[in-house]
């Protein structure tokens, strides 16, 4: 019964707030990949802190409150986070579930029937854009995997490669991602030698990895490499069964080159979904992360940002926080016409929105347009090490 | 055929050395206290974090006082990361476990399973999530081994970790059966393991051997760990959950509460995994290796199935 | 929305989740509170379950086996029994082992089931998982339930669509969970009549004094089986529903055996394992718990920030979903020790020769 009194107690606790803007952020803060997510949960505040320093949500200065759950990645405790936030939080709209079986489970079971906007951070599951039935509720600030997929296939083309191994995570995010990068790659002339899933997490894939070793010398990797990536990308050079490596952002993170060490990742590629350092928005982010000492180029890290920033603008547009409004809102504040806003103008942004004028959201991972689905086409950036550090370029 | 041996029958052996040190704590847990300890993986990895975290500690002084190239070895911080690892097992046994001796198996086990999710829970707490970098790069095979093995026309190719792995692993089993065949309190512990009732009546002190086997096996997974960790060169959370079910298969395979009989069947457990993704028929792996942790698990059942007692006749020792 | 509506969906998902579980908990009570049988491989029962009946009821689709569109009803019932196939199998094979090699058994018979979901991707589109599963009640509103029949009889597409507009979103919510209370009623009511029948106290027998019930001319490995059997149907169609509570099912984190089947166990012997209305208690008590717990602690983050505003509570936020595992943990512990017989302990049914002794025998269970 104790607990009942703490529960009342942080209900009341929860609801004291209730005069600013509150937004659910469930991320996978426990589950199978938290470092993952740790720097991703850090934009987030990140982006709530540059808008409550640059005079917080509407003419009023209200605060904009991120409310943290715990989605582990896992549909159970996504579906029961979400409830919560959405019935006893009563937040306005959702920024989060990280992986695509939480951001679906969530939006299918609790946040499409209750009307509420979910913008995802990262889940890029092909599934996720033929998943609504008529309804505008589900937004990602990500592209999904059948675009980086195909962009990752053109860059083994252009560098060369007829013929590549894939060794690809048995997990929702990396099957997927495999997949179509196959597909893209065969359809475009190379030569897939071998195609076998690894369980994710394990001690050693030395056997899986002198196993299609044997067929090529290059590997296209799809892990993340919180969960095994790493590990495999170690048995592969120490055994030496691979030259090249091609794979996409899971495993890109400079824990990488932290644990393997700059010297050995000469030949190996990555891509992910962020524009190149030379455009403006992505040099904006970079600018805000530095300060923040938010790593910029991690996986997944300026999705979250942009969303965060994006629907705090959508619901400044909508002029109140009530859920109806803010799907509409969230397409007119990221797409053409209007005012280019880059990460961190908040104060700019509210200026515009204030006169009644438009904006145009362009953030760190990508100009953030959401087609009819509700997905943004990506820009792809390569990243290979230079003097030590990931150093990444558009390409097209 | 190297290939064969420095890809598959190596690393499997490497793996296999890993899952016999933990098997040997679970099938001691197992015969002495008679349960499945549950929380002994979580112990594995806690050992593996305080092993790093003395390491650290060790540059960290080493810092202070100016001298920048200061390192442990992982094998000499081990041992008090090892005292620390036996603390928490009696701890552990003394306010967790104790309570529970007289009653019902399923308690204490439950128990054991809420004490992983307790000590698991503690190590994210501390530690935090994230993955930690234990030895930074990558290890190239042995020069020195590899050239004297050319030389007797062989080519194995073994990094030093490898090497200290099995080394280690040699002097514990070693060191173990010196404790067990000729020391006063293994006589006592395989005589309580084959029938605690008799072993108090002729007045030996349970509570005396209990300890022991909370420190046998505490050491044992201790290693179990750093070697781990060694092995993959980072430490994370839930490496020892993921040890747990394989170290339960090799204690099965080896006839449960027989520490030898555990040592052989994490051997062959290691083996088996690995092994399972060679190209036996042509040029596709046999088993795809989505399935490899299911390798451990097939042979577990199999053999509880068919054989319960495991591959060893006879008494437990 | 009004807050008070947003408290009782909360309360409703509470009923919802807890009342899955307390058929999970039932059903792991005729397993291991009638016959002693250490079942650790509750997920695995779950996920043939819940995967049966995505499959058989979902709207066709090109990324899994199927869907097959059948009746809701027909899912579940198919769903258990496919389950209980699974356990028929298993228990043929593993019913002899002694309690703790069956806990390991189960343990590796659920990894494998999963690791088959997870790689047979042809069938259950692998890790990504099945979505659009449908819900009781919600899945009138979907058109294709609609406009077909036997909802096409009472109107038309148009008719109905008007309808369910004219509901609020929600409208399902109070249903499904009244559905969900009634299933565990049923199953409640009809596990007390076996309980109390002769085949009840014959398990107790079974499970007290095996070389007596033996001696007395007892099957007593079929009884077992059968048991197992039951039980194992029980946690498919509680699977079934853990489904349609989703909606979307994968292998790997939804049937994540931390969540299930030690939640289901802490359940059950928390309430008191033996007794059926202590598995419901149960379940809901730890499923409150365990779901409200989490409300509490980001509350105590928010205080303790506000207290100590020089605290940067970016810290604790990234470690309270573990803080929030062990605490459960430690409660468990106090469980076990302080009540170990449970909230509710076992009553045993009244048989014709009961008499004093009963108590006597109790204590000396092994």
């Amino acid at each position: 019964m104790k607990t009942m009194t703490f529960a009342t107690a942080a209900t009341l606790l929860a609801t004291t707030a209730m005069a600013d803007v509150n937004i659910g952020n469930p991320m996978g803060m426990t589950g199978p990949i938290p470092d993952l997510v740790a720097p991703m949960a850090a934009a987030v505040d990140l982006a709530a802190q540059n808008i409550n320093d640059q005079g917080g949500m509407f003419a009023d200065g209200q605060a904009f409150n991120v409310v943290r759950a715990d989605s582990a990645c896992d549909p159970v405790a996504a579906v029961d986070a979400v409830t919560k936030l959405i019935n006893v939080n009563g937040v306005s709209a959702i920024v989060g579930p990280v992986c695509s079986g939480a951001a679906i489970a969530q939006a299918e079971s609790v946040s499409i029937p209750a009307g509420v906007v979910t913008l995802s951070v990262s889940a890029s599951s092909p599934a996720i854009t033929t998943m609504e039935d008529g309804t505008d509720l589900v937004f990602r600030a990500t592209a999904s995997d059948a675009y980086q997929g195909v962009a990752l296939a053109e860059l083994a083309i252009a560098q060369g490669m007829t013929e590549l191994a894939v060794s690809y995570a048995n997990d929702d995010y990396n099957a997927a991602i495999a997949a179509v990068f196959v597909e893209a790659y065969e359809g475009m002339g190379g030569t897939v030698t071998a195609n076998e899933a690894h369980e994710p997490n394990k001690a050693s894939y030395r056997s899986e990895v002198a196993t299609i070793g044997a067929s090529s010398e290059n590997l296209a990797l799809f892990s993340y490499y919180g969960s095994g990536g790493i590990t495999l990308m170690r048995n592969a050079l120490e055994t030496g069964a691979f030259t090249n490596f091609i794979g996409a952002d899971g495993m890109l993170s400079d824990e990488v080159i932290e644990q393997i060490g700059a010297e050995n990742l000469g030949t190996t590629t990555f891509t992910t979904a962020a524009s190149d350092s030379s455009t403006p928005a992505y040099a904006a982010w970079q600018a805000i992360a530095d300060a923040a000492e938010v790593p910029a180029s991690d996986p997944f890290v300026p999705n979250s940002y942009d969303a965060t920033f994006m629907m705090a603008l959508a619901i400044e547009h909508a002029g109140s926080a009530d859920r109806e409004a803010i799907a509409a809102s969230l397409r007119a504040i990221s797409s053409a016409p209007g005012e280019i806003i880059l990460p961190g103008q908040w104060a700019e942004a509210k200026a515009i929105l204030a006169a009644g004028g438009d904006i145009n959201y362009e953030g760190g991972a990508g100009n953030q347009d959401f087609d009819e689905n509700g997905d943004v086409a990506g820009n792809f950036s390569k990243s290979t090490v230079v003097d030590g550090a990931w150093a990444a370029e558009l390409i097209q | 055929m190297w290939e064969f041996v420095n890809y598959y029958f190596i690393p499997g052996l490497v793996l296999g050395c890993i899952y016999a040190l933990g098997a040997i704590g679970i099938t001691l847990t197992f015969g002495i206290l008679r349960f499945s300890n549950f929380a002994h993986g979580e112990i594995m990895m806690s050992g593996a974090y305080l092993t790093w975290t003395v390491m650290a500690a060790f540059t960290a002084l080493g810092a202070y006082f100016g001298f920048s190239d200061w390192a442990l070895h992982p094998l000499i911080a081990m041992v008090p990361a090892a005292a620390l690892v036996i603390l928490i097992f009696l701890a552990t046994d003394r306010f967790f476990y104790k309570p529970f001796r007289k009653a019902e198996t399923i308690k204490v086990v439950m128990a054991s399973f809420g004490m992983m999710l307790i000590i698991r829970s503690a190590v994210q707490v501390i530690w935090g999530p994230n993955q930690i970098t234990f030895v930074r790069g990558i290890a190239k095979p042995n020069a020195t081994l590899s050239e004297i093995t050319s030389n007797m026309g062989l080519q194995i190719l073994m990094p030093n970790k490898h090497l200290f792995i099995f080394a280690g692993t040699i002097i514990l089993v070693v060191a173990l059966g010196y404790l067990l065949n000729r020391t006063r309190i293994g006589k006592a512990m395989r005589a309580v393991s084959d029938s605690p009732d008799l072993a108090h009546v002729t007045g030996i002190n349970v509570d005396k051997v209990i300890r022991a086997t909370w420190i046998v096996g505490g050491i044992c997974a201790a290693a179990a760990g750093v070697f781990l960790v060694m092995d993959t060169q980072m430490l994370e959370t839930t490496m020892g959950f993921r040890m747990l079910l394989p170290m339960f298969a090799a204690a099965i395979l080896g006839g449960i509460g027989k520490p030898y009989g555990a040592v052989a069947g994490g051997l062959i457990i290691g083996l088996a995994e690995e092994l399972s993704a060679y190209p036996w028929i042509g040029d596709t792996p046999l088993l795809s290796p989505g399935y490899k942790t299911g390798v451990a698990f097939a042979i577990m059942v199999v053999m509880l199935i068919v054989r319960p007692q495991g591959l060893f006749k006879g008494r437990s020792f | 929305m009004e807050a008070y509506v947003g408290y009782f969906l909360y309360l409703l998902s509470l009923l919802t989740v807890g009342g899955i579980y307390a058929i999970f908990a039932l059903g792991l009570n005729v397993q291991w509170g009638f016959a002693g049988l250490f079942n650790v491989g509750i997920v695995g029962f779950a996920a043939v379950g819940a995967y049966t009946y995505a499959l058989l009821t979902t709207a066709e689709s090109t990324f899994h086996l199927g869907g097959f569109g059948l009746p809701l009803p027909l899912g579940m019932f198919v769903g258990m029994i496919m389950s209980a196939i699974v356990a028929a199998f298993i228990g043929l094979i593993c019913i002899r082992l002694r309690a703790d090699y069956l806990a390991i058994a189960t343990i590796g018979i659920a990894e494998i089931i999963k690791l088959v979901l997870k790689n047979e991707t042809e069938i259950t589109n692998g890790p990504r998982g099945v979505n659009k599963i449908p819900r009781f009640w919600e899945h009138f509103s979907e058109e294709r339930f609609y406009s077909s029949w036997p909802m096409s009889w009472f109107g038309t597409s148009e008719n109905w669509e008007a309808f369910f507009d004219k509901l609020p979103n929600w409208y399902w919510q109070p249903l499904f969970a009244a559905t969900i209370l009634l299933i565990v009623y049923i199953i409640y009511r009809m596990l007390e009549r076996a309980r109390t029948a002769p085949w009840g106290r014959m398990m107790t027998a079974i499970r007290e004094n095996e070389p007596a019930a033996r001696a007395s001319g007892k099957d007593v490995t079929r009884r077992r089986i059968e048991a197992f059997v039951i039980g194992a149907a029980i946690m498919g169609l509680a699977g079934a529903l853990f489904a349609q509570h989703l909606r979307l099912i994968e292998p790997t984190n939804t049937f994540d055996p931390a969540k299930v089947t030690f939640l289901t166990w802490v359940m059950l012997i928390l309430g008191g394992s033996g007794n059926n209305r202590g598995a419901i208690l149960g379940a809901f008590l730890i499923w409150t718990i365990w779901s409200a717990s989490e409300l509490v602690i980001t509350g105590s983050i928010g205080l303790i920030s506000n207290i100590f505003s020089t605290l940067d509570p970016s810290f604790l936020q990234t470690r309270a979903g573990f803080l929030r595992m062990m605490l459960i943990g430690i409660l468990m512990q106090v469980i076990l020790q302080r009540y170990p017989e449970g909230i509710l302990p076992e009553v045993r049914p009244a048989s014709p020769k009961a008499d004093n002794n009963d108590a006597g025998l109790t204590g000396e269970t092994k």
